[in-house]
Formats: structure tokens, C-alpha cells, sequence
């Protein structure tokens, strides 16, 4: 199993948690262009945009993208679906994105490869037993999280690593 | 086994076709499902942006002349989406055509439906004369091959 990135949302569409454990992007779209020079040509006809136009973004624009995506997503879902339909994932060629909304409308999402179950009931056990237990019961931490203040504290952070290597499937 | 629906997105996102096969999702307004399915459009492209590594080639096949290998590699955007209640499996053409088919979240042999759909697709459509690329498709042949299709599986 290989994991790309975990993020979390809160309700004003703000990403108040992300980790990653990929290098960044752009060295590795910069050496794929370099060895295959002609896909650096343009936007391709079916409006996938090559990786090379890619560079200048930032993990941040990264977060808002996702945010964004999701977002849609979900509504996308709602309405087809009716509104007890929930977005659950879904799965490109190169990945797969895991999704879990809470009550709270806080927003829990993975990046992993394409080859792992359905990881939501791993997502809300991050919310429930670490996120409930280390950031909403710290009397630290604000009631709000604005900028991630408070969300990464060193039990949570800990914890997450445990949590992973630990619980998630193999 | 159900298929509730087929949609076909057009290379610059406009929505094609779409057939209902049976019911089970919400009733919406042509002007929806036109909206669903530019949003779809857009947000299929921005998944293929998100890819955290670059798309593996795939191996060439045995016998290769020189001019295969001039396709660039790119990443795919969405190929399943799953919700509690469906599953929407899309097949993207060399060309961006894009081919959504909503099922049942336990469905099997997706990827050969969509094979044999995009069959009748070639068949009845592009080959029809009077069709003009880009525009909705409105070919008697191509539904009721689908329908056979279809309710043969269904």
C-alpha cells in the first residue's frame, strides 16, 4: 500500500491539516517532461492539461483543488443520487481518492494508490479516535481552527503515524 | 445486476447523449443533467492535475511500428466513482470522448460493457452518415442496440 496524502477540511472550506509523504511535484513532472520532451507541447485536445503546466503550483493550490473537487463531487452525487446518497471515492489510472464527511460537515480525505478497499471507515476512526480525542477535547485548542491552529499537535501527529502503520491495510 | 444510465460527454463537455435504462435515480431537468455533465467535464480534468505521480506507460505492444509510440502519456482523470448508492464507471476515448455508465455499486464486468457500448457507438453512430461530430446523437440503430444490449444483461 502506498499512501500520497491525507488532508482535512473544516466547514468554511478551509484545509486545516495535510500531510504528504510524496516528494514534491514539481521535480518529478520536470524529470518526466525531460524524458519524454513532446508531451510538454500543450493542452491536449480533450482538455487533460499536460503535467508540465503544473510547476508553478503550490501544495496550498494543491488544497484548494481538492477541496474544490470533492465539493463538487459530493453535489454531483447528492443530486443523482438523492440525499441520503454519499460520495464515497473514487479511482483514476495513477490513484484513488478516499472521502469521509462528517456530521460536522468537516471533510476527511486520502490519496493512496488504486489497489486499497475502501479506506472511509479508516478515515472516521482518525476522526473519532484521534481527531475528537486530541484536537476538539484539548482545552488548548480553539473552538474553530483557522490556518490549522491547534489541529497539529504532537499527540495527534503521533498518533496519526501510529494509526497508520498500525491500523490501515497492508 | 441494474444499469440505471448512460451518458455520453462530447471532447468540449457538452452532454450528448443520455438514456435512461431504468429508474432509480433522482428525476432531473434536461438542463441538469446538462450542468452534471460540464461540471463532470471540468472537475474529470482536474483529477487527472491531481495525479501525485507521473502516469505509467503502458509496455508496447509486440509487434510495434515507429508511429504508436508517438501518443504522450497522460494521466488519466476519474475511471470509477463510487457512492453509497451507485457506481459511475467512465471510459475516456483517444479522442475525449467520454462515456459515463451509472450501475449498481456491486456491478461486474463493467470495463466489458463499456467495451461492447463503445462498439455500438463506432457502429451505429460514427459510421452513420447523417451524424455530425460534436452535435446529440439521435441514431434509432444505437438505441435499440443498447436496449438489447442492456436488457439482455439487465
Amino acid at each position: 500500500m502506498v499512501l500520497y496524502s491525507f488532508y482535512i477540511f473544516d466547514r468554511h472550506t478551509e484545509c486545516i491539516y495535510s500531510r504528504r509523504w510524496t516528494p514534491a511535484r514539481p521535480t518529478s513532472s520536470s524529470s518526466k517532461s525531460a524524458a519524454r520532451p513532446q508531451s510538454g507541447a500543450s493542452i491536449a485536445s480533450n482538455g487533460d492539461v499536460v503535467a508540465a503546466v503544473r510547476k508553478g503550483m503550490s501544495h496550498s493550490d494543491d488544497e484548494k483543488l481538492v477541496f474544490g473537487l470533492v465539493f463538487s463531487l459530493r453535489n454531483l452525487v447528492t443530486k443523482l443520487g438523492g440525499a441520503d446518497d454519499t460520495f464515497l471515492s473514487y479511482r483514476t489510472g495513477e490513484y484513488k481518492l478516499h472521502y469521509y464527511e462528517t456530521p460536522t460537515r468537516m471533510k476527511f480525505v486520502m490519496l493512496t494508490d488504486t489497489k486499497i478497499i475502501n479506506l472511509r471507515q479508516y478515515l472516521h476512526q482518525i476522526w473519532a479516535n484521534l481527531y475528537v480525542e486530541y484536537v476538539v477535547k484539548n482545552p488548548l485548542a480553539p473552538v474553530e481552527h483557522p490556518g490549522g491552529i491547534g489541529v497539529a499537535n504532537e499527540l495527534f501527529e503521533r498518533g496519526l503515524e501510529a494509526f497508520i502503520t498500525a491500523v490501515l491495510p497492508v | 445486476m441494474v444499469v440505471f444510465a448512460l451518458f455520453i460527454i462530447s471532447k468540449s463537455g457538452g452532454l450528448i447523449y443520455n438514456r435512461e435504462f431504468h429508474t432509480g435515480m433522482s428525476k432531473l431537468t434536461s438542463n441538469d443533467y446538462l450542468m452534471l455533465a460540464g461540471s463532470f467535464h471540468g472537475m474529470h480534468a482536474i483529477t487527472a492535475q491531481l495525479s501525485p505521480i507521473p502516469p505509467v506507460r503502458q509496455p508496447p505492444p509486440a509487434a510495434t511500428s515507429p508511429n504508436l509510440q508517438t501518443f504522450p502519456v497522460r494521466a488519466t482523470g476519474i475511471e470509477v466513482l463510487e457512492s453509497s448508492h451507485f457506481r459511475i464507471q467512465c471510459f475516456q476515448t483517444q479522442t475525449g470522448v467520454k462515456f459515463l455508465l451509472f450501475t449498481e455499486p456491486q456491478q461486474p464486468n463493467v470495463d466489458t460493457m463499456m467495451k461492447k457500448i463503445y462498439e455500438l457507438y463506432a457502429d451505429y453512430v460514427m459510421k452513420n452518415p447523417f451524424y455530425t461530430v460534436e452535435m446529440p446523437v439521435r441514431c434509432e440503430k444505437f438505441d435499440r442496440g443498447l436496449d438489447g444490449f442492456v436488457k439482455v444483461r439487465g
